[in-house]
């Protein structure tokens, strides 16, 4: 958090846009393209370009009970919470950033 | 023959014995995949309508999850009559070759290495396929393997194939040890084929990763518009898998414009240095990451830990990174 009233992080989007269940991609200048999704009430930032091949994971199927986001081209797939691979072909894990929520909204750190 | 629709998009005929994948390349068709081989879970499809044999239900290359979504592998699937399926196809798929199916006879075979020997078969017409590519092998039983071609595209209908006897296994153990007259072949195959470029060229050989790489140096050194440089980095397990510098310039046909760097991974030797190729050529590379464009053939853990090297950690464009890899 901050000290004299600097609040830290880059502004993502607002929770109630990102729908439950769903996902939705930030596009930040100077940086490759965000995806936030909404999982039972949680929330995951990662990268919204698959490791695999040049596709939006936001556009793809998301498995609430297992966490797990598969990509639409591949149906390749990587688990929300650690961004680990665990369907093939995808081998790269996908980054997954950190992040506040802050006043109802979703802020980016570092 | 069956007819295989691909939902909002176009058709193809199968003919009886084909996969789903094969038939559609066939048709010149960009079907997304990789290894043909059920391994790698590039060639996943949704099948909507009509029914399959699944010839590996168990493949690798399929979790559960695909299972249970009614997802198949386009290339260990026998359409049993017309079908449709839902995919995206992938332009960079599209075969530059097609691929045909074709009976083949065994004309020559020599030691490479003390564990890789050359297969060389003779085709009807002309043998038409890019450095780095692969093709089926099957014997008569139907027993069939993918395996690099080694050679490069030739007018004499030659199959060149350098093949590492696996201990135990079923198709290298025929092959050694009781070579069939006639085979048949099915390709070519693969995407990890040479490409033109402004960089010179990197080579990660590991273990029976050889061949696919001795078909890339071939390959620059047939043409004689291509000047790269070829650095040709070659994991063994001991010296004997590693001929040496004389052995891998002849081999290739790039004389000098070919640079050698073997590594021994179990066994120490004098005059080698010791450790896995990828770890060897991330020290020999230092940060000139940018001067070269690469191929790697080996292992899992081999293409794993260049992967993880060139692409996730220094951003190298996956373009500039083609990998054959084993399943």
């Amino acid at each position: 958090m901050s000290d004299g009233g600097v609040l830290a992080g880059t502004f993502l989007c607002l929770e109630d846009a990102v729908p439950e269940g769903g996902a939705l991609k930030i596009e930040i200048a100077g940086r490759p393209p965000i995806a936030v999704f909404r999982v039972q009430g949680r929330f995951f930032v990662t990268d919204d370009t698959c490791t695999h091949g040049e596709a939006s994971l936001s556009e793809g199927e998301i498995d609430a009970d297992e966490c797990v986001v598969e990509c639409p081209w591949h149906s390749g797939a990587f688990e929300l919470s650690s961004g680990k691979p665990c369907g093939a072909p995808c081998t790269i894990a996908l980054r997954v950033h950190r992040f506040e929520r802050r006043d109802g909204g979703l802020y980016l750190l570092g | 023959m069956a007819r295989i629709e691909i939902v909002d998009g176009a058709a193809f005929p199968c003919e009886a014995g084909d996969t789903l994948l094969r038939a559609g390349l066939r048709a010149g068709l960009g079907l997304p995949y990789e290894c043909n081989a059920g391994g790698c879970g590039t060639c996943k499809v949704e099948l909507v309508e009509g029914a399959v044999d699944n010839l590996w239900p168990e493949a690798p290359g399929l979790s559960d999850r695909d299972r249970r979504k009614g997802r198949v592998l386009a290339c260990q699937s026998r359409p049993s009559g017309d079908c449709r399926l839902r995919l995206r196809l992938d332009p960079a798929c599209v075969p530059p070759v097609r691929p045909v199916r074709r009976g083949a006879r065994l004309v020559g075979i020599a030691d490479i290495t003390r564990d890789i020997r050359e297969f060389r078969f003779r085709a009807e017409g002309p043998a038409d396929f890019l450095p780095g590519q692969y093709a089926l092998l099957s014997l008569p039983d139907g027993l069939e393997r993918a395996y690099s071609l080694s050679n490069t595209a030739n007018d004499a209908g030659e199959w060149h194939f350098q093949i590492r006897r696996v201990p135990g296994g079923r198709m290298t153990g025929r092959l050694f040890d009781d070579p069939p007259a006639a085979v048949m072949l099915d390709g070519p195959y693969g995407l990890a084929h040479l490409r033109e470029g402004p960089r010179d060229i990197v080579c990660v050989a590991g273990g029976s990763g050889l061949a696919p790489m001795v078909s890339i140096a071939r390959g620059i050194a047939a043409d004689p518009a291509d000047q790269r440089r070829v650095h040709f980095f070659h994991g063994g397990r001991a010296a004997l898998d590693l001929p040496g510098e004389a052995w891998a310039r002849d081999l290739t046909g790039l004389g000098s414009r070919l640079d050698y760097h073997p590594a021994v991974s179990d066994e120490a030797a004098p005059g080698l240095p010791k450790g896995y190729i990828h770890d060897i050529l991330a020290g020999w590379l230092g940060e000139r990451f940018d001067a070269f464009d690469f191929y790697c053939a080996g292992p899992p853990p081999m293409v794993q830990a260049l992967e993880a090297l060139l692409i996730a950690e220094k951003g190298l464009h996956p373009g500039r990174v083609r990998f054959d890899r084993f399943f």
